[in-house]
């Protein structure tokens, strides 16, 4: 059980809220490269209605979504050469906020130079654009390993899923759900649907698991039956990068799951893929991207797969889970832990200072621990994963299986 | 709200004597058993420690 006000605490993310505070303090995903073309789209972040558009310069901007002169959506806008012009009045707008025209008033008029449009920085990278809408000065945009390497294939899934952020990144210090959800209830769909093996990997048991906040976030260890302190799921781990990703794969296959508060009840979900075997990926012309579907032909949710089982978990826990109905147990440890690192860095924040992951000097790459031999084989874990989760919907996912040339599973 | 051990559990941080129901404290509730634990971390002096509401107290005495 968490207090009321305490969850509100954790989970409200909009202007003036503490976590929203505490979460503006990143950059933030918020739009994978192929959503910012000529027409402006409608993006939401943290509680805050925005209008991303790319400009005949290549210029990308990321503007409120409501024009300051009469409040109309800017989205209902034309791109130009230099910015973007509201469609209702034609008053146009660079990617600072700057009121560049205003036709309709007096040749001579200095108006616009006392009119701005509230305008975020964004930056573009790995074939994602961040948004940052906090303070200034803004920190560094983290070069995160997965973001930069220059030999990997990548592929993007996304999806809007109607819950709270929180129960999301919950999941990912919650080591047990994995046998569980995956293991036993992904296994009883498959009896229900007449195959009588049960997945390999994620029924594996947990004999142990540990937390340990670190420079990026949490570091997650386990070790599972049949296996020892020496494998690398206790020895190296896998992180939560605070605060609103989760890094998980085996050899070769890399992944980020990234958490973004669109505003209380929604949340954008980034399933970021990097494929690298041995030697390195032949070069990519462009990241495929491509949306992670919710429901089956009947409308119900699709759950026959590792990252839907996921999805439909957190979103019947509630727009935002209750969690002063909760019981916690000792195997919740992690999230506990989670809670108060979200806790602990609000306070930071309110006390003026950077919080955790706030990067200020510029820098090439930031490597992050990752098990290569997840799960006890990195082959193993491959095959499951590139046919078992988001992966499963990648335009190029035949491609990825023949890039490893690992052999197709008995199970499949 | 009651100081005693209600719904908020501990009240005042064991280490510094702050009181734990300010917004800012981290006070999460979870059950070992029958024992009732509450992990409290300090917005005053930064203690993370654990507070435990135990069903039954259970000891022993050393040989003698």
């Amino acid at each position: 059980m968490l207090s009321v006000e305490k969850n509100r605490r954790l989970t409200q993310v909009g202007p003036g809220t503490p976590m929203g505070e505490l979460l503006r303090r990143y950059w933030w995903p918020i739009a994978t490269h192929d959503m910012a073309t000529r027409v402006p789209v409608k993006r939401k972040l943290l509680g805050e209605n925005l209008v991303l558009y790319r400009d005949g310069s290549g210029t990308v901007g990321l503007l409120a979504e409501q024009c300051p002169h009469r409040r109309a959506a800017l989205w209902l806008g034309c791109t130009e050469q230099e910015g973007l012009r509201c469609g209702y009045h034609g008053w146009r707008f660079d990617a600072e906020g700057n009121c560049l025209e205003q036709p309709g008033e007096p040749a001579d008029s200095t108006f616009k130079d006392r009119i701005k449009a509230t305008a975020y920085p964004v930056q573009e990278l790995g074939g994602l654009i961040f948004a940052y809408l906090g303070p200034s000065p803004a920190p560094e945009l983290p070069r995160y390993d997965l973001f930069v390497w220059d030999d990997a294939w990548r592929d993007i899934g996304h999806a809007e899923l109607p819950c709270n952020f929180l129960q999301i990144m919950e999941n990912s210090v919650d080591p047990y759900h994995v046998e569980w959800l995956h293991g036993r209830y992904g296994t009883f769909l498959r009896e229900l649907g007449g195959k009588d093996t049960p997945l390999p990997v994620v029924t594996k048991k947990h004999v142990k698991v540990a937390f340990e906040v670190f420079e990026h976030g949490i570091l997650k260890r386990r070790v599972l039956e049949g296996h020892t302190e020496e494998d690398e799921d206790w020895k190296v781990g896998h992180p939560l990068v605070f605060p609103h990703m989760l890094r998980v794969g085996a050899a070769g296959l890399a992944t980020f799951q990234i958490r973004v508060p669109m505003d209380d009840e929604n949340t954008w979900h980034v399933w970021y893929q990097t494929y690298r075997p041995e030697g390195g990926a032949p070069p990519q012309p462009e990241i495929p991207v491509y949306e992670v579907p919710l429901y089956d032909e009947k409308g119900e949710w699709l759950r026959d797969y590792v990252d839907g089982q996921d999805i439909v978990a957190w979103v019947t826990q509630g727009a935002v889970a209750d969690r002063s109905k909760e019981h916690l147990g000792k195997s919740d440890l992690g999230v506990m832990l989670l809670r108060k690192l979200y806790a602990e860095q609000i306070d930071r924040v309110e006390d003026g200072e950077d919080p955790l992951c706030t990067f200020r000097e510029p820098h090439d790459v930031i490597d992050l621990p990752m098990e290569k031999d997840k799960f006890g084989s990195a082959v193993e874990f491959r095959q499951l994963w590139t046919r078992e989760s988001s992966i499963r919907y990648s335009p190029i996912k035949d491609e990825i299986f023949a890039l490893f040339g690992d052999p197709v599973p008995s199970w499949v | 709200m009651s100081r005693r051990a209600g719904p908020i559990g501990a009240a005042f941080c064991p280490g510094c004597g702050a009181a734990l129901d300010d917004p800012a404290a981290f006070v999460q509730e979870f059950w070992v058993g029958a024992d009732r634990h509450f992990l409290c971390w300090c917005v005053r002096c930064e203690l993370l420690c654990t507070v435990v509401i135990a069903a039954q107290l259970v000891s022993h005495e050393p040989e003698h």
